[in-house]
């Protein structure tokens, strides 16, 4: 911080700003905290519900201690779309490219600062849930007796599972920001990306074909990237866990680039 | 010299884009165009700011200005033409507020943010000290408010928060689209002030508005604009003098003999009242001159001056016809 303002490159210079906006905006507060609450809650009700009345019940005791990130995506959408749609919808965007005319280094930095305070709260909201988990599931019958050993991140696929959690939410909301940046409208592109995520799952499941139900579940962001969840039966899963997470992120690269593109072709 | 021929003439000598051309805080505008659909927004639009003095930036709402403004910034791409501060594309300055402080909508932030807060990102993004935040604040009369949520802002607070952001990067040029907006009289002096102020430490000053009335006593030089181009690029004396045509009002018991001894010496002269007469196209002093020669009593001599207002309704008017039946 002791360089002079003038060698400070122009990505240090945006962050700097986007860091100050994040922080001194009320509502990405409150959908972090959104974000973290709604997945533990909903992560601690679903393994409070899960019972396994005998060894070999096939609960993915990890998986479902992670099922609140279904519904603590839609905070990280939100939370991303929002980045820069707020400033579309109050014109504060031309105030930020006339502060920092390099468009990409604008995208860039509200990305950075995005990907932060997800990887942030996913990790709180992560740690929550598997906490809640390891209290609540042996109570229902996924015991050490049955084969469930309490969940620990010493474990691999629970760490992977854990991990790629974090990741998948961070992705998401990186599609909703790119997502935004192309449409420029809140609304368009919280639409767009929740009809992407939910939409098209919803979709393989009324496919009657039963390579086609396997190759759109293959290609859909949402089924896709929580495969990374998966601990049991990898093998059976339409796409591998990585590979998974892999289709998610091009997704949401594909979102930004197109994003990108439209911020510098269009007048702000 | 005529200005005008001297802005034109080193325009061609200093092609756009090259830079250290331009004297630092010179705003110079090139042959823009820009159509919106079918609508040219600029067609053609050249002008040069210069460090010093108040330029005032004016037209009927619809003539180009914001456009102009959105194109110095980087924010719109013409079609063709060029738009340079201190000889350089906006898009290419780095930590462009100290070079350019501009307002363009005063409504443009978030309402959720505090005033302090607002300018503080934008100090963050030039790499300003966030003691210079406090002293913008100050300067804008905003210290009391700072803490408070811009959207709770009166349109003149806003405007007054929106000066303060141009004013962060302490830049050799301001830009401010139509800053008047909203103000109470007492915010109307204090830009008034601060603007000549600016001007006096050397900086170039754009100021726009549609109404004339209200850089009547602020601009020193005048763009005045219509349709997408400039009509007029001036000082705000010789656009008066231009649009009083030289009319002088005579008062003489003899209004006659006085229409004779006038039109001898050249003057279109006519009698609108019983002891009034109208004179065009001569400087008073020679009136009294030709009067006195010819022995015609007279009770008063009076020049008349235009408004600036006047002047350019006179000249918008003269566009908007040149434009409806022109070569388009």
């Amino acid at each position: 911080m002791t360089s002079s303002p003038s060698d400070r490159p122009v990505l240090r210079l945006a962050l700097a700003a986007e860091w100050t906006k994040f922080r001194t905006d009320a509502t990405q507060a409150r959908l972090l905290l959104g974000l973290v609450l709604l997945t533990v809650a909903v992560g601690a009700a679903t393994v409070a519900t899960t019972t396994c009345p005998a060894p070999g019940c096939g609960v993915d005791a990890p998986r479902t201690a992670l099922t609140g990130v279904l519904v603590g995506q839609v905070a990280a959408v939100v939370l991303g779309v929002l980045t820069a749609g707020n400033e579309y919808h109050t014109g504060m965007i031309r105030t930020t490219l006339a502060a920092v005319p390099r468009r990409s280094a604008v995208l860039a930095a509200k990305a950075l600062v995005l990907s932060a305070a997800v990887l942030v709260a996913g990790a709180l909201a992560v740690a929550g849930s598997l906490l809640a988990a390891r209290l609540l599931l042996p109570g229902n019958g996924p015991t050490p007796a049955h084969g469930y050993p309490a969940l620990s991140l010493a474990d691999g696929p629970t760490l992977r599972a854990a991990a790629g959690s974090v990741l998948y939410l961070l992705l998401v909301a990186l599609l909703g920001l790119g997502a935004v940046t192309a449409t420029r409208s809140s609304a368009a592109a919280t639409g767009a990306v929740l009809g992407l995520l939910f939409v098209l799952p919803a979709l393989a499941a009324v496919v009657a074909d039963p390579d086609w139900q396997r190759h759109l579940r293959q290609v859909a962001p949402m089924p896709a990237g929580l495969a990374v969840q998966a601990t049991l039966d990898t093998a059976r899963l339409p796409i591998g866990p990585w590979a998974g997470l892999g289709v998610l992120a091009l997704w949401a690269a594909a979102a930004l680039a197109l994003g990108r593109t439209v911020l510098h072709a269009r007048d702000a | 010299m005529d200005p005008t021929t001297a802005e034109r003439h080193t325009s061609e000598q200093h092609p756009p884009g090259r830079p250290g051309a331009d004297p630092a805080g010179t705003i110079r505008v090139t042959g823009l165009r820009k159509r919106f659909g079918a609508n040219p927004a600029l067609d053609g639009m050249t002008f040069t700011v210069r460090p010093g003095r108040i330029t005032g930036f004016v037209g009927p709402n619809g003539a180009g200005k914001s456009t102009t403004m959105r194109v110095v910034l980087g924010l719109d791409t013409p079609d063709a033409g060029t738009a340079l501060v201190g000889g350089r594309p906006y898009r290419s300055l780095h930590r462009p507020f100290t070079h350019l402080g501009a307002l363009l909508d005063a409504g443009a932030l978030q309402p959720g943010r505090t005033a302090r807060n607002h300018l503080l990102w934008l100090a963050r993004s030039q790499g300003i000290d966030a003691r210079r935040v406090d002293r913008v604040l100050a300067a804008a009369g905003l210290q009391e408010v700072a803490g408070r949520k811009a959207g709770q802002f009166s349109l003149g607070m806003r405007q007054r928060l929106g000066i303060a952001a141009a004013l962060l990067g302490d830049p050799p040029a301001l830009m401010l689209d139509e800053p008047f907006n909203g103000l109470d009289p007492e915010g109307f002096r204090w830009i008034r002030a601060l603007l000549a102020e600016q001007a006096a430490r050397g900086r170039a000053v754009l100021v726009s508005s549609h109404l004339m009335g209200e850089l009547q006593d602020t601009a020193d030089h005048l763009i005045v604009v219509g349709r997408g181009r400039v009509i007029a690029d001036t000082t705000v004396a010789a656009l008066l003098a231009t649009a009083s045509h030289g009319r002088v009002t005579l008062r003489t018991a003899a209004p006659d003999r006085a229409v004779r001894a006038l039109a001898g010496g050249g003057a279109t002269v006519s009698t609108t009242g019983p002891d009034t007469v109208t004179v065009h196209g001569l400087e008073p002093e020679r009136i009294v001159a030709l009067l006195a020669a010819a022995g015609v009593p007279f009770a008063e001599v009076s020049a008349h001056r235009a408004s600036l207002e006047e002047a350019y309704l006179e000249l918008t008017r003269d566009a908007v016809q040149y434009h409806g039946g022109g070569a388009r």
